[in-house]
């Protein structure tokens, strides 16, 4: 077995130890004339509270905005938002948008083919032809 | 033929007839069902307290390839906490599987035989546990899963009813090993042997695909849309008891050629 030294750089993975959810801050946007926001106003009246209860670890900001669409953006640990656009949705689902920005880890959408990613380095080594029994054919 | 405006007249006559204490329920529980309540863990809780009681032989894993483990009794008993102080008042705190049926709840896992360890897996076992670190080919809906502790997982489906936080114990595996030793199961290894748990890290999706569907000697052109959604998944640690630890829990010892060691586990050395 070789000898390993003491590794200096620490490497951020959330969730071997502690556990932090990725998004930090959902901002509610409505407007108070506008019929697109009508699921938006009623969402803030009935379904925000307990959202918000539900997740006290999320800060959650509303405020209008006039003349425009009602939307809902995330902001997240690693600096990125994530906006979506919720017009003529009714409550439910502005419940299901806010719940997709919450479950999301703010990365922008990549499409990955292998389901492991590791920063460990290889648990067997790398094969050496110069090392072990000589093989025999 | 409804229009849209007279369907959701009616739509709203019906909830404004429903009570109000009703609704709120209906809230409540609706935020109950998908809003999922999350817990942040604590730095002072390590993964060990769950480790320690579910390795005890009265609550042995089940033939289900996974099993729950996170902090469902403790959120119960703060449930049942917060309940007898604040029944009286509306303030409803919603809790994740407070509304599972008790029929629906994970089933807690029973073993009908005890571990059974041949004398020379007895004998190996050691070399293999005192040599971290060890990776784990975990198997979940008949794929293998090559892991390590604190890699990243990202599964190919979307695993239903997860919430971010929780914790999954993969108790079906075919092969754990080390740098020099390997443990290979007869096809898989009994899951009192070993414990590999992840953590949910919350869900992701892929980008937006378009498919460009054409039919001969038409100008239109179909275009499907698909976005999936994929569990993010994080290792917290990959552990195999030792040989103390599995007599502990009631493990047997027998001989090599005794009937039933063909099912047991083997350790082998690498070349």
């Amino acid at each position: 077995m070789p000898i390993q030294g003491i590794r200096s750089v620490t490497k951020g993975r959330n969730g071997v130890g502690a556990f932090i959810l990725q998004c930090k801050r959902l901002d509610f946007h409505y407007c108070d004339w506008a019929g697109s926001s009508r699921g938006m106003l009623s969402f803030l009246q009935h379904y925000l509270p307990s959202f918000a209860k539900a997740n006290p670890q999320i800060e959650i900001r509303v405020s209008p905005r006039p003349n425009k669409h009602p939307v809902v953006k995330g902001h997240y640990v690693n600096g990125r938002e994530k906006v979506i656009c919720v017009r003529k949705l009714e409550k439910e689902q502005i419940l299901q948008k806010a719940n997709l920005l919450k479950e999301a880890s703010g990365e922008k959408l990549k499409r990955t083919k292998k389901p492991v990613t590791s920063l460990n380095e290889s648990v067997r080594g790398i094969w050496s032809p110069y090392h072990g029994d000589i093989k025999t054919v | 033929m409804f229009s849209r405006s007279a369907r959701r007249g009616i739509f709203d006559v019906r909830c404004s007839s429903i009570p109000i204490w009703t609704r709120q329920a209906q809230c409540l529980l609706h935020q109950g069902s998908t809003g999922s309540q999350f817990q942040a863990t604590p730095h002072e809780i390590p993964p060990q307290s769950a480790t320690s009681s579910a390795a005890s032989p009265s609550s042995s894993p089940s033939s289900a390839s996974l099993e729950r483990l996170s902090s469902r009794p403790q959120r119960h008993g703060v449930l049942a906490n917060e309940t007898t102080t604040t029944s009286s008042a509306l303030d409803f705190v919603p809790q994740t599987r407070n509304h599972v049926p008790l029929n629906k709840q994970p089933v807690k896992p029973v073993f009908t035989h005890p571990l059974t360890l041949t004398k020379s897996l007895v004998s190996m076992l050691p070399h293999l546990t005192s040599q971290p670190p060890h990776y784990i080919s975990a198997h979940l809906h008949a794929r293998p899963y090559l892991l390590t502790a604190g890699d990243h997982l990202r599964l190919p489906f979307l695993m239903p009813n997860m919430n971010a936080g929780d914790v999954l114990r993969f108790n079906r595996a075919s092969v754990i090993g080390s740098r020099d030793f390997t443990l290979k199961g007869t096809p898989y290894i009994d899951e009192r042997m070993f414990e590999c748990r992840v953590r949910v890290l919350g869900v992701d999706a892929e980008p937006l695909r378009i498919k460009e569907k054409t039919k001969r000697r038409q100008r239109h052109v179909r275009r499907v849309k698909s976005k999936h959604k994929y569990t993010l998944m994080r290792v917290m640690d990959v552990k195999v008891k030792t040989v103390e630890e599995l007599l502990e829990e009631g493990a047997h010892v027998i001989e090599d050629g005794a009937e039933g060691c063909e099912h047991s586990s083997k350790v082998e050395t690498k070349d």
